[in-house]
C-alpha cells in the first residue's frame, strides 16, 4: 500500500504553506500558530462543495484512486487526533471509539471494530471507564481516546494536532510511549501540526516545516 | 438622508445573506434525510431515537396538562356563548375554526420552543464551540446528516404527533369536564364537534401542526450553526432563534389565514 497525503500550496489567511506530502510510514512536522493549523485541518476535512469541485489543493494518492480533501473517502482513509477536540462530549467513551463504524453501516466493519475495542481499550487502560461520559475526562483520556480510534481504523496517514499538550508530566511520557508503539504497530503516516518545535512528542521527523506568518520566511528542515 | 440609505442597504443585504444561509442549510438538510441512507447508520438511527425522546416523549405531559387547561377553558367559553345566543351548532364550528385549526398548532409549538428550543441552539453551539464538528468531519460524518437532520425530524414530527393529542385532550377532556358541570351533554357536545369538522379543518391542521415545528427547527438550526467559536454567543444566538422561530410561525398564520381568506 503507498498511500501518499499530498498538498499544494496553500494561502491560510497571511501564511503560506508550501507545497509538500507525507508519505505512508513517515513522520512530518508542520509548525505553525493555532489558527493556521485550524485552517490547514479544516481544508482538510471541511471543505466546501463549490470548493471541493473545483479549488481542492490537498488530496490522498493511492494505488486505486486520488480522493480530493473534504470528501467523505478521504476522512475515512485519514486519522485524527486533534487537541481538546478529538471526541464528542455529550457520549460514552465506547461510542466515541466505535463512532466511525457506527456511521458508516458496515456490519462487518462494525463487528471487527467492537471486538478489538476491547483489546485496544485494555492495552491503553481504558477498559474500567467505557461508558463514561467523555466530556467529563481528561484531555489525557481524550488523546487517548483518538489514539485508540486510529487503532481500531487502521488509517494510511494520521493528522496529530498538538495532542502532546496540556497533560501532568506523566500522563504526558505515558502517552508519549504508547503513542510511539502504536505508530510503530500501524506503520502510518503521521503530519503533526504544532506550534512549537518542543512539543514533546518524542518523534522523529523526516521534515519540519516551520511557517511564518508574514508568508516569506517559510523554512524546510530535515529531519528533528 | 447617505447614512440611512446605508443603513437600509446593510439591513437588506444582511437579510437577504441570512436567508440564502438557511435556504442553503436547509436544503442540505433536506437531501440528507430524503436519501434516507441515514436509516441504515446506526449512529444516526441513535441520535433520532434520542430526539424524539427528548422532544416528543418528555413533552407529552406538558402537552396534556396544557390542552386540559386550554380544552377546558376554550369548551366552556364556546358552550357558554352558544348557549348564550341559543345555537348550540354553533360549538361544533367554533372549535374546529378556534381550538383544532388555530390554537392548537401555534400552542404545540410555543411548548416545544420552550422545552426543547433553547436545547437544540445551546447543544448545537456547544458543539461548534468544541470543534466537534470538525472532529465529525475527520471522522468522514456529514454534519447534516448526524447532527441536524435527527432535531429536524424530532421536531417535525414528534410536533405533527403532540398537536393531534392537543386537540384529542382538549376536545374529549375539555368536553367531559365541562359536561360533568351540565353546561352540556357530553354526546351531544361530540354529534355537534362531529358535525362542525370539515375534512378542509383536519388538512389544515395537519398542514400546520407540520409546518410550524418545521419553521422553528430551521430557525433554531441555523442559529445554532452561526455560533462558531465564540462561547458568550451561545445564549444570545438561543434567544434570536427561540424569539425569531415564534415570530416566524405568527407571520406564518397570519400568511396562511390570508391565503385562506382570499381563496
Amino acid at each position: 500500500m503507498t498511500e501518499i497525503l499530498h498538498w499544494d500550496e496553500l494561502h491560510l489567511g497571511h501564511s503560506l504553506i508550501p507545497a509538500s506530502h507525507v508519505n505512508r510510514g513517515e513522520y512530518v512536522r508542520l509548525v505553525m500558530n493555532y489558527p493556521c493549523q485550524f485552517s490547514f485541518m479544516q481544508h482538510m476535512f471541511q471543505l466546501a462543495q463549490e470548493c471541493r469541485e473545483s479549488n481542492w489543493k490537498m488530496w490522498l494518492q493511492s494505488e486505486e484512486a486520488i480522493y480530493p480533501s473534504g470528501t467523505p473517502e478521504f476522512s475515512s482513509h485519514i486519522g485524527s487526533m486533534i487537541h481538546h477536540r478529538g471526541i464528542i462530549a455529550n457520549l460514552t467513551l465506547r461510542e466515541n471509539l466505535l463512532l466511525p463504524f457506527l456511521y458508516h453501516g458496515d456490519q462487518q466493519r462494525l463487528e471487527c471494530a467492537a471486538d478489538e475495542m476491547v483489546e485496544v481499550a485494555r492495552w491503553l487502560e481504558l477498559d474500567s471507564f467505557l461508558d463514561d461520559k467523555a466530556g467529563e475526562r481528561t484531555t489525557f483520556t481524550h488523546a487517548l481516546v483518538s489514539l485508540a480510534r486510529c487503532m481500531l481504523a487502521r488509517p494510511a496517514i494520521i493528522v496529530a494536532q498538538e495532542v502532546h499538550i496540556g497533560m501532568p508530566p506523566d500522563h504526558l511520557e505515558r502517552f508519549r510511549r504508547v503513542s510511539m508503539q502504536a505508530l510503530e504497530e500501524l506503520g502510518s503516516g503521521l503530519l503533526y501540526l504544532t506550534a512549537s518545535v518542543d512539543e514533546g512528542s518524542g518523534l522523529e521527523y523526516a521534515r519540519t516545516l516551520t511557517i511564518a506568518q508574514d508568508c516569506q520566511n517559510s523554512g524546510q528542515t530535515e529531519g528533528e | 438622508m447617505n447614512r440611512r440609505a446605508d443603513k437600509l442597504g446593510n439591513a437588506v443585504i444582511h437579510i437577504v445573506a441570512e436567508v440564502r444561509r438557511a435556504y442553503r442549510l436547509t436544503r442540505g438538510v433536506l437531501a440528507a434525510g430524503i436519501k434516507m441512507q441515514w436509516l441504515a447508520k446506526p449512529a444516526v438511527t441513535n441520535v433520532v431515537f434520542r430526539q424524539i425522546y427528548f422532544t416528543g416523549v418528555e413533552s407529552v405531559s406538558w402537552v396534556v396538562l396544557v390542552a386540559l387547561g386550554v380544552g377546558v377553558l376554550s369548551v366552556y367559553n364556546i358552550v357558554d356563548f352558544a348557549r348564550s345566543i341559543q345555537d348550540m351548532s354553533l360549538i361544533g364550528q367554533l372549535i374546529s375554526d378556534l381550538l383544532v385549526t388555530e390554537v392548537a398548532p401555534l400552542i404545540v409549538t410555543i411548548l416545544l420552543l420552550s422545552r426543547s428550543g433553547v436545547a437544540v441552539v445551546t447543544e448545537l453551539g456547544t458543539m461548534h464551540v468544541r470543534g466537534e464538528d470538525l472532529t465529525l468531519s475527520s471522522m468522514g460524518i456529514s454534519r447534516e446528516e448526524y447532527l441536524l437532520w435527527p432535531r429536524l425530524m424530532a421536531f417535525t414530527l414528534c410536533g405533527l404527533i403532540l398537536t393531534f393529542i392537543f386537540v384529542f385532550v382538549s376536545i374529549w377532556l375539555g368536553g367531559l369536564l365541562v359536561s360533568m358541570n351540565e353546561e352540556i351533554n357530553f354526546i351531544d357536545f361530540l354529534i355537534e364537534v362531529r358535525r362542525g369538522t370539515t375534512m378542509e379543518e383536519i388538512v389544515m391542521l395537519l398542514v400546520k401542526g407540520t409546518l410550524y415545528p418545521m419553521l422553528s427547527a430551521i430557525m433554531l438550526l441555523n442559529m445554532g450553526c452561526k455560533v462558531g467559536r465564540e462561547p458568550n454567543l451561545i445564549p444570545v444566538y438561543a434567544t434570536q432563534g427561540v424569539l425569531g422561530s415564534l415570530m416566524l410561525v405568527v407571520m406564518s398564520d397570519a400568511l396562511i389565514a390570508l391565503i385562506v381568506g382570499l381563496s
